[in-house]
């Protein structure tokens, strides 16, 4: 079974596309990370994952269910987790607040507790525990950074979309976030990343998918893709 | 009869300049001013009281316009940190004030009793009878100066600026214009055409007290503005001649409808004004006419 | 001084409600309400309606009012507000005005222009240290304390309010974790119009029912929330606070009928000065 699946989808603004018939598949539990330079349209396919962006063509599906005209809300009530790049906490509220305010708009799937969820998440990222009163505008880009993933979890999601999860981190951060990353993938939820930093992203997904000008240019388990070194040099830059 | 249709006319070619003067501080500014008739009431005092003292008509008029146009660049620089929220606010609040003022300063104003005996300009030069024609001719002479003033103004590149300013201030700001002298110029234009309306409103009834001044103006203008098109001054002039000639035509139903008194009428008509206001900004956005642009790719 | 400083208190805190209702429709839908103090206006005359019209108690008459007031602001909502969404904050604005005028002349057509005045028995004023107070203030104080407890509560510890603080700080991420926002504007609109009409009952109850009554309130009532920093809801009945002392202090000097005079003073200089508002907390600001 499919955790989550894109066809053909034609997706942009203003009825320009930038999505040009994209097609990607994630196995159930399984982990993609999608890399590619910038502009090559990765922030428009996670925004058309999530429902921000209504595709033009093409559909959507989640766990075998087509969802391409279901809203942000609606997609997330189907058990769509997703952490926006920026802006991904409610800096008002306190972590605490954040992530009973995540979970209690989402039927829990497995019926589960507030109480049980928050341990979970706790338990995955330990660092936030000793920061839950306080407001989450005041805590470190790394301490937010989990805080929103830690919200994006608290329902239990099937599927856990990450958007640039490293960005304005600094490498030790980033190293950490990447850390706990590969701890969420090991419960089972499915996960799909968009990343810049391809060691990172690739590192901890099974497969990578390059996509380059709004179009996928290769799919393949993500340590393959690693070592390949003409896909490096092509579109990944650097070393 | 005829008094009337000419009294009704004027009080068209006034509101449609307070209209004029709230599409270059909205419609093509994006700024928001929500006391109007504060201006406008400001202009007519000025103006009478400087009349009244013996100060020839059009020179107490001329003294009105650069005191309302002060004014209002004074007022806009108040919120010079800020949104047009808070534009909206702030020319409320001071127009509250200048009624206020106004009200209760009877050593300066004569208060609720009111500033008698106004006299019109020419009034010595041209026989009595013949004093509203004149007096109208007056009137839509400074509409159609106002009219094509502001058309200058918008097609100059002033015109274009105050575009650029309201669709994106920091992009503006970026290029290197000063977005705050842009906002107070506008803001004293606009405010120098209220002026120019609330000294035609002495002129034309000859007596002002504050109760002749209050929101319905503000409803009046923002009707034109909205129904014409933000920045069409075109339009605004269109929707003047048939919206506010309608609205103020239709003090005749009293006498044809039985059933409603006079203060009824006069409530359901600004009834009808906001709810108009309301359906026009859902259905027609655009409004009638829709904003002048320059032709070539530039913008 | 004491008296002034208690007469303030109490203005305040009946500034406090309006401007609260304010701050709470601009925080979670992003637009200065004008057409609150026809709100308030409209309140005051449900309540009447029921109070005078049909004899019911004023306690009784108030929640019906509040109830009546409550779908009147929905419809509104969905007639008005609803399709003008995402067309930016001063088109809303304008629309507000429009609706503002309409909900007035209304209250003109229907009700006539004269003042009136609730049923309830006159009360002779208490003496306490020295302080004259009045029945009505007293009731203003209960009535606007325990709104003012219930939204506190119902923001701090219920869903509906987490899911209002959510909105208000960040609509798309809200959208992300599920929270209905039409539901939640619904809910905004509700608690909004209630405080208009609790607002206008006392406000009635200490002078008259008037067709201008909510007009004469905009000023005060939105310097109260930018002193508070609007979007603040709180910090607004702070801000409110603040303003009625200032404006009671201020008839020291001043001749009383420029108490307007005092909040238009009060806030020109305010956006001057700190354009955030006095009571913005720093950092969490967005």
């Amino acid at each position: 079974m499919s955790g989550l699946v894109l066809e053909n989808v034609v997706a942009g603004y203003r009825g320009r596309p930038v999505l040009h018939g994209v097609s990607l598949s994630v196995p159930a539990r399984g982990s993609l990370t999608v890399v590619g330079p910038n502009g090559s349209g990765k922030s428009t396919l996670m925004k058309t994952v999530v429902g921000l962006v209504q595709p033009q063509k093409g559909r959507v599906l989640l766990e075998g269910e087509d969802v391409t005209r279901l809203d942000a809300p609606g997609r997330a009530r189907r058990g769509l987790g997703h952490v926006p790049q920026e802006a991904n906490v409610f800096r008002s509220l306190s972590v605490s607040e954040n992530l009973k305010v995540a979970f209690e708009f989402i039927p829990a799937r497995s019926g589960a507790t507030f109480a049980s969820r928050l341990e979970a998440v706790l338990a995955l990222f330990p660092e936030i525990r000793p920061k839950l009163k306080v407001a989450a505008g005041h805590l470190s880009g790394g301490q937010r950074q989990m805080v929103a993933m830690a919200a994006a979890l608290m329902p239990e999601p099937s599927v856990l979309a990450l958007d640039e999860p490293s960005a304005g981190l600094s490498p030790k951060n980033a190293e950490l976030l990447f850390a706990a990353i590969a701890r969420i993938a090991s419960t089972g939820v499915t996960l799909l990343m968009i990343e810049q930093n391809t060691r990172l992203g690739l590192a901890v997904a099974a497969r990578g998918l390059v996509l380059v000008a709004g179009q996928v240019k290769a799919e393949a388990p993500a340590t393959d893709l690693l070592s390949d070194g003409l896909m490096q040099s092509l579109y990944l830059g650097g070393h | 009869m005829i008094s009337y249709v000419a009294a009704t006319l004027v009080l068209v070619a006034i509101a449609t300049i307070a209209g004029l003067a709230l599409n270059l501080q909205w419609g093509l500014g994006g700024l928001v001013n929500f006391g109007l008739f504060g201006f406008y009431m400001l202009g007519a005092y000025v103006c009478a009281l400087l009349d009244t003292k013996g100060v020839p008509p059009l020179a107490a008029m001329a003294a009105a316009i650069v005191v309302t146009a002060a004014v209002s660049a004074a007022v806009s620089l108040i919120s010079v940190r800020l949104s047009e929220d808070y534009l909206a606010i702030v020319t409320l609040g001071f127009a509250e004030c200048v009624r206020l003022f106004i009200s209760y300063e009877e050593w300066l104003t004569r208060g609720t009793l009111g500033v008698p005996g106004i006299v019109r300009p020419f009034a010595g030069s041209v026989p009595p009878e013949w004093s509203d024609a004149v007096f109208l001719a007056f009137a839509y002479a400074w509409l159609a100066l106002v009219f094509l003033l502001l058309r200058k103004i918008t097609r100059a590149p002033f015109g274009r600026l105050v575009r650029a300013t309201r669709d994106d201030a920091t992009v503006a700001e970026a290029l290197g214009k000063n977005v705050l002298a842009v906002r107070a110029k506008v803001f004293a234009i606009g405010g120098a055409l209220l002026g120019v309306a609330g000294s035609l409103h002495a002129f034309h009834y000859s007596y002002i007290d504050p109760t002749q001044f209050s929101t319905t103006l503000n409803a009046y203008a923002f009707m034109a503005v909205i129904i014409g098109g933000r920045g069409s001054h075109l339009g605004v002039l269109i929707a003047g001649f048939t919206v506010i000639l309608l609205l103020e035509g239709s003090r005749f139903l009293a006498d044809v409808i039985p059933f409603l008194d006079g203060a009824q009428l006069a409530a359901l008509r600004l009834f009808l004004v906001g709810a108009g206001l309301v359906a026009i900004l859902i259905f027609k956005p655009d409004g009638l006419v829709r904003e002048y642009r320059l032709r070539s790719g530039a913008s | 001084m004491g008296q002034l400083i208690f007469n303030g208190l109490v203005t305040g805190l009946l500034i406090a409600l309006p401007a609260l209702s304010l701050a709470l429709v601009f925080s979670v839908l992003r637009f200065a309400n004008y057409a609150i103090g026809s709100m308030l206006t409209v309140g005051a005359y449900l309540v009447y309606a029921f109070n005078a019209g049909l004899g019911w108690p004023l306690p009784l008459a108030a929640l019906a009012g509040g109830a009546v007031g409550a779908g009147l602001a929905l419809a509104i909502d969905r007639l008005v507000y609803e399709p003008l969404k995402g067309r930016g904050g001063v088109t809303l604005l304008v629309a507000s005005i429009g609706v503002g005028i309409a909900l007035e002349n209304a209250v003109r057509f229907i009700a006539g222009s004269s003042t009136r005045g609730f049923a309830v028995e006159v009360a002779r004023p208490l003496r306490l240290h020295g302080l004259r107070i009045n029945q009505e203030q007293i009731t203003t104080i209960a009535t606007v304390l325990l709104a003012l407890a219930v939204v506190w509560i119902v923001f701090r510890f219920t869903r509906l309010g987490r899911a209002m603080r959510a909105v208000a700080d960040n609509a798309d991420l809200a959208a992300v974790r599920g929270i209905p926002r039409r539901q939640v504007v619904c809910a905004v609109w509700v608690i909004s119009s209630v405080l208009a009409t609790l607002a206008g009952v006392l406000v009635g109850l200490d002078g008259n029912v008037d067709p201008q009554m909510g007009w004469n309130y905009i000023l005060p009532v939105f310097t109260a929330a930018i002193l508070g920093g609007i979007g603040n809801p709180m910090a607004a009945v702070a801000g409110a606070v603040v303003l009625g002392i200032t404006e009671e202090l201020a008839t020291l000097v001043l001749a009383p009928h420029y108490r307007t005079m005092v909040a238009f003073a009060v806030m020109a200089l305010l956006l001057l000065v700190r354009p955030t508002g006095l009571f913005a907390a720093q950092g969490t600001a967005k």
